[in-house]
Parts: C-alpha cells; structure tokens; sequence
C-alpha cells in the first residue's frame, strides 16, 4: 500500500469507530430506557381477571392475556383505558402513570372485575 | 357499565332477561298450537301474533346490535370456533324463521298479502315454523352457554 493510503486509512479509521460508537449510543439508551421499565401481568382464565387486584408502581405497563376460549374485554370503571374484545392469547397493555386505584371489568361479562392499585 | 345478570352466569341483566323471555315466548307458541288443536281459532291468532312481534321487537333492539358488535366483525374468519358458530346459526335460522312468521301473520291475519302469494297448506307452513322456532331457540340457549357460562367450555 503506498504511504499516502496508509496515512488515509490511519486517520479514517477513529473516524468511522466513532461513527460507529455515536450511531449505536441512542440504542443503548433506548434499551437501557426499556429494561427499566415495569411490567406486569394479568391473566383472563375462566371467566375472572388473575390477580384481581394488582398493585404497581407508577409507570408499570399493564399486560392483560386472554386464556380464555372466548373473548374478554378490559374496560376502566372511570373510562380510563378500554379494550376493545381480546380473543384467545391475544393481549391488551395500559401503563399507568398516574398514581390511585384503577377498578375494570369486562364489559360482556359484568361479572369479571378487577382492579389496579398504582403507588 | 352493563347491570349483572340474575341466573348467577356471567352474563349481563339483559341477556337473562332476553334467555327468559325467549324461553316463555316458545311456551306459549306450543299452548298457541294447543289453542288451535282445540278449535280457539281467535285466541291462536292473538298468542302467535303478539310472540312474533314481541319477538321481532327483540330482534331488533337487542340481537342485531349484539350480533353486529360480536360476531358479524368475526365471520368468516373466526367460524370455526363455537362461540361465533352458534349465534351465526342462530341468527340465520332465526331470520328465516321469524320472516316466515311474519309471512303466516299477515297471510293469515290479514288482506295485505295477494291471492297468488298467499299459502295454500296453512298447517305445515305453521308446524314448520313452530319446529324451526324451537331448534332456534336451542340454539340461542346454547350460545347463551358458550359466552355466558364459565367452566363449560374451558381452553
């Protein structure tokens, strides 16, 4: 390689790392941002919400799973958050970022109550 | 928030009160036959006719919006599962069903219907719609089942 081609790639090398490095940190953020966030789940099984209530902390997203045959809904008492029907394994998330006690239903089936407790 | 229902099912007030509704008003179709049996032409008349209606006002009201928030959004894609079959087959048969009703109210009842369309075999147009009436209203029972009660059809 002659010496001008050497000096080149030399001085482009940091270059394109650094490149490299600054396209690649939003992504770290991003997953550290997403690791840090709360989860929580809540199974629909036999016609009832599992736990019936739930007590998370502010910013936790909420997962609801149907493993029911037929479909559910998860409506908020205050209308809140609303789903629309969930068939079976089909999933509906909320995060909650506001701190009180969130009481749901389904709305087909008044029965099936729930609540979310957010601290 | 729909009021719960009062057959200790899951489902909502208005559809026990539909359940029981249904049920009575397919009892009082077979004491409206008994009526005819008997020769009470004029009571026969007034029971089937105030069970169409009755029915017909149902329909309306209650079972088609059900019908089109639940099931009609599902089909066909989600035939093949019990909960849409059975109201798909119900509402189906039941549309027939309470036409053919209707059609025997106004033929029999009424000038509104001309000559030439007008049946000719009063009494097996009527026991058929009576025996189409009752697998129906078997088949509402079993949709009410499969959405309303819980551990009958478990995943």
């Amino acid at each position: 390689m002659p010496r001008r081609g050497v000096w080149i790639a030399g001085a482009a090398t940091p270059i394109v790392i650094a490149a490299l490095l600054l396209l690649a940190m939003p992504t770290v953020t991003a997953n550290r941002e997403q690791s840090s966030t709360a989860t929580a789940k809540v199974t629909i099984d036999n016609f009832s919400f599992r736990p019936q209530t739930l007590t998370v902390a502010v910013g936790t997203i909420v997962t609801w799973t149907n493993g029911d045959d037929i479909p559910h809904t998860v409506v908020s008492d205050d209308g809140v958050f609303k789903s629309k029907a969930r068939d079976t394994d089909e999933q509906f998330s909320y995060t909650f970022d506001k701190v009180g006690t969130f009481p749901y239903h389904c709305s087909i089936h008044p029965k099936m109550t729930g609540q979310v407790v957010v601290h | 928030m729909a009021s719960e229902g009062f057959l200790g099912t899951a489902a909502p007030r208005y559809a026990d009160l539909v359940l029981l509704l249904e049920i009575a008003m397919g009892l009082a179709l077979l004491i409206g036959a008994v009526l005819a049996r008997k020769g009470k032409f004029r009571g026969h008349a007034w029971c089937q006719s105030a069970v169409v209606l009755l029915n017909l006002a149902i329909v309306v009201l209650l079972m088609i919006p059900s019908f089109y928030v639940h099931v009609s959004r599902n089909i066909p894609a989600k035939l093949g599962k019990a909960y849409y079959a059975l109201p798909t087959a119900h509402a189906t048969l039941g549309s027939i069903t309470e036409i053919a009703g209707l059609y025997i109210l106004l033929a029999a009842g009424t000038n509104v219907v001309p000559q030439r369309f007008r049946m000719t075999n009063y009494k097996l147009w009527m026991r058929s719609v009576l025996a189409l009436w009752w697998l129906v209203l078997l088949l509402g029972l079993a949709t009410y089942v499969r959405w309303y009660v819980p551990g009958v059809f478990r995943k």
